[in-house]
């Protein structure tokens, strides 16, 4: 098990893929924002894909080890240490009852850091999945963020804990970061040229938008788009704004929202319908670079993709998570 | 310079007698929207017919489909791509909307559940003054606390008679959404159809069970949280998250697709005394009747001439109101 000392900014529990089935329910999927990062902290650990780990966002956590295990920490460098001592990022450790792990702040590229645990975290099932909704207040630890004196219990490690200490990934495998995430996207459901218009998808296609600072786990804002964008006056029975549309359900992970003039990318905890268009989805494969952009500080860029690609994406991205990615 | 391809209406079927024009239009690797007719329209006409489109769907049980999100004019289909490609998905739909050749004979599952209603309740209104005190100072939408004189203005009607017209026509879920068993109930009697617009900016709480209205869609909210609606009073709980009572023993959800919620006036120590016996007691009975919509009688229903005499003469009153309603 693992004593919370700081919750620091935002600590959930999170698995992968989270809660499916539940979108016409109300229910986003959760799960982990940087799913890469928590399958790769699963993989160093001996975990099957999709076991809870633990996400933090922008840093300040700290926790005492209640039992001797193994651990990785994957995603941003928040300089994490064990025992005031450095521990190394994407490589598994061994960790001893009273070890004291502590996490500095998220670094130069991206914003969530990830801690594996051999066996993974023990929080019940909520149908279906360990993962807190934290909007809905439901799932993973009590419905909520860590705090200070909780304690999380470990599950039953997978593998022969003696084999796991000291797993590292090949470097080709460990994710680029940058400071501009390259989305790539499939247009739709409500594009030109009977919602939006050309110039308005070119737009899209080939600005650069900065990150809200009021981004958070269910929807991350970007840039206004300007008065040229739609392609007709209003939304009929649907609301006066032009993005305004008779209640429709969103394509929840990844879908671009726009609500008024805003962009808003629907994530994680985000609503499962209402009543704006949606121009384009962020292809499954590229979600986690999403769970990496920084709110105030990063840039993302959309680059066009066709479902053939995506599906290639998907396949490609799902081989990584075995041992073969590991050195 | 990559080739430009904003054309996401991946395939068609023609309107015939029976349906709208249906687009099939794609939204990400593993999401496709199936939108009926062109025109923004919120007819239950069409929610009855994608809802029984979505049945003949599931009942195949397509390997690779996760889930659908029915709607008013539109049905979500959630896929895993490598399991299920997109082309055969909209295979399987046309061929399920080729095979429905009239929705005369559609025969809707429909459960009807009795809820109690307490008008202007304290708890409801004090998320109104919390909206006044925190986020709109003034807002034109709350009039003596509340929200109902607005919803009679903008409708050119009075209190009694928005009162009136809540009570007095079963709502329809045509799916739900948005937040945790939530549900969204349109008016099966078009003589009853309030409209209204949405709070302007939104509010930042909300108890659970208040009951509001957006646009014509009604929401009895499930938790506590925020929202946009205009409150009108509050009902008892939609949702139990712990699962104790033995309603919610197998899913936390009370609403199912298709439902219909009829809402008849208590008091507000009424409404109180259930929550204690749905949360804490677990011994509430819920009034909930396992039943049907013939689409035929509800068609002859809505077609008729009172009927159609009466919405017409509404719909001229709700015009006039919105030239004066105070705007959001």
């Amino acid at each position: 098990m693992l004593k919370i000392l700081n919750g620091g900014i935002e600590a959930i529990v999170e698995d992968w893929p989270g809660r499916l089935g539940y979108l016409g329910k109300g229910m986003a999927p959760a799960a982990a924002m940087d799913n890469v990062a928590l399958e790769f902290a699963n993989l160093l650990v001996g975990n099957p894909p999709g076991e809870a780990g633990i996400e933090i966002a922008g840093g300040y956590f700290e926790a005492e080890i209640g039992a001797d295990t193994v651990l990785s920490i994957t995603g941003t460098d928040m300089k994490p240490t064990l025992n005031n001592q450095p521990v190394p990022v994407w490589e598994s450790f061994e960790v001893k009852k009273g070890d004291v792990l502590k996490f500095s702040h998220f670094s130069e590229f991206g914003f969530r850091s990830y801690i594996g645990v051999a066996g993974g975290i023990d929080v019940p099932l909520y149908l279906g999945s360990k993962s807190t909704c934290i909007f809905g207040s439901y799932g993973g630890f009590k419905g909520r963020k860590l705090q200070a004196e909780d304690v999380l219990p470990f599950g039953k490690p997978y593998q022969d804990l003696k084999n796991l200490p000291g797993r590292k990934l090949k470097k080709e495998v460990i994710p680029e970061y940058s400071r501009v995430w390259n989305l790539r996207a499939i247009p739709g459901p409500n594009t030109c040229p009977d919602y939006v218009t050309e110039e308005g998808m070119d737009f899209l296609f080939s600005h650069s938008f900065k990150i809200q600072h009021s981004s958070n786990r269910s929807a991350y804002r970007i840039d206004e788009v300007k008065g040229n964008f739609f392609a007709r006056e209003d939304g009929g029975v649907g609301g006066s704004h032009p993005s305004n549309i008779v209640d429709h359900a969103y394509a929840m992970r990844g879908c671009l929202n726009v609500c008024g003039n805003t962009p808003i990318i629907l994530i994680a905890d985000g609503p499962t319908l209402g009543g704006y268009i949606n121009v384009l989805s962020i292809i499954n494969a590229d979600l986690w670079k999403v769970g990496q952009g920084t709110p105030s500080r990063d840039f993302i860029k959309f680059t066009m993709s066709t479902q053939e690609e995506a599906l290639q994406a998907r396949i490609e991205q799902k081989a990584l998570f075995t041992e073969k990615s590991l050195a | 310079m990559e080739q430009k391809n904003y054309d996401v209406i991946l395939d068609t079927l023609p309107e015939n007698e029976s349906r709208l024009e249906v687009l099939f239009r794609q939204a990400g690797d593993g999401f496709l929207q199936v939108e009926y007719g062109r025109e923004q329209r919120a007819n239950l006409q069409d929610s009855f017919r994608i809802q029984a489109i979505n049945d003949l769907v599931l009942a195949k049980n397509l390997n690779g489909l996760i889930e659908t999100v029915p709607g008013i004019r539109t049905n979500m289909f959630h896929f895993d791509p490598a399991a299920l490609s997109v082309r055969k998905l909209i295979g399987e739909i046309k061929e399920v909307e080729d095979s429905l050749t009239s929705i005369e004979d559609i025969v809707v599952e429909s459960r009807l559940i009795s809820l109690p209603i307490a008008w202007e309740d304290s708890e409801t209104k004090k998320a109104v003054a919390k909206y006044v005190k925190e986020v709109r100072p003034g807002a034109p939408n709350v009039i003596n606390g509340y929200n109902l004189e607005y919803m009679a203005l903008c409708n050119g009607i009075s209190v009694e008679e928005i009162k009136n017209k809540v009570l007095g026509t079963e709502w329809y879920n045509s799916g739900g959404g948005f937040w945790p068993g939530g549900g969204f109930f349109w008016p099966m009697d078009p003589r009853c159809a309030i409209v209204v617009p949405k709070y302007n900016p939104p509010r930042t709480w909300t108890p659970e069970g208040a009951v509001g209205i957006g646009g014509p869609c009604i929401f009895t909210y499930t938790t506590p949280t925020g929202g946009g609606y205009q409150l009108f009073g509050r009902t008892i709980p939609t949702f139990q998250f712990s699962q104790k009572h033995p309603l919610f023993k197998d899913s936390p959800f009370l609403y199912k697709s298709a439902d219909r919620i009829r809402f008849f006036e208590v008091t507000e120590k009424d409404i109180l005394d259930i929550f204690e016996h749905v949360h804490n007691k677990t011994d509430y009975q819920y009034e909930i009747k396992e039943d049907q919509i013939l689409v035929k009688d509800y068609l002859n229903f809505y077609n008729s001439e009172e009927v159609q005499k009466g919405a017409k003469e509404f719909q001229e009153k709700q015009k006039e109101a919105t030239k004066t309603a105070p705007r959001l």
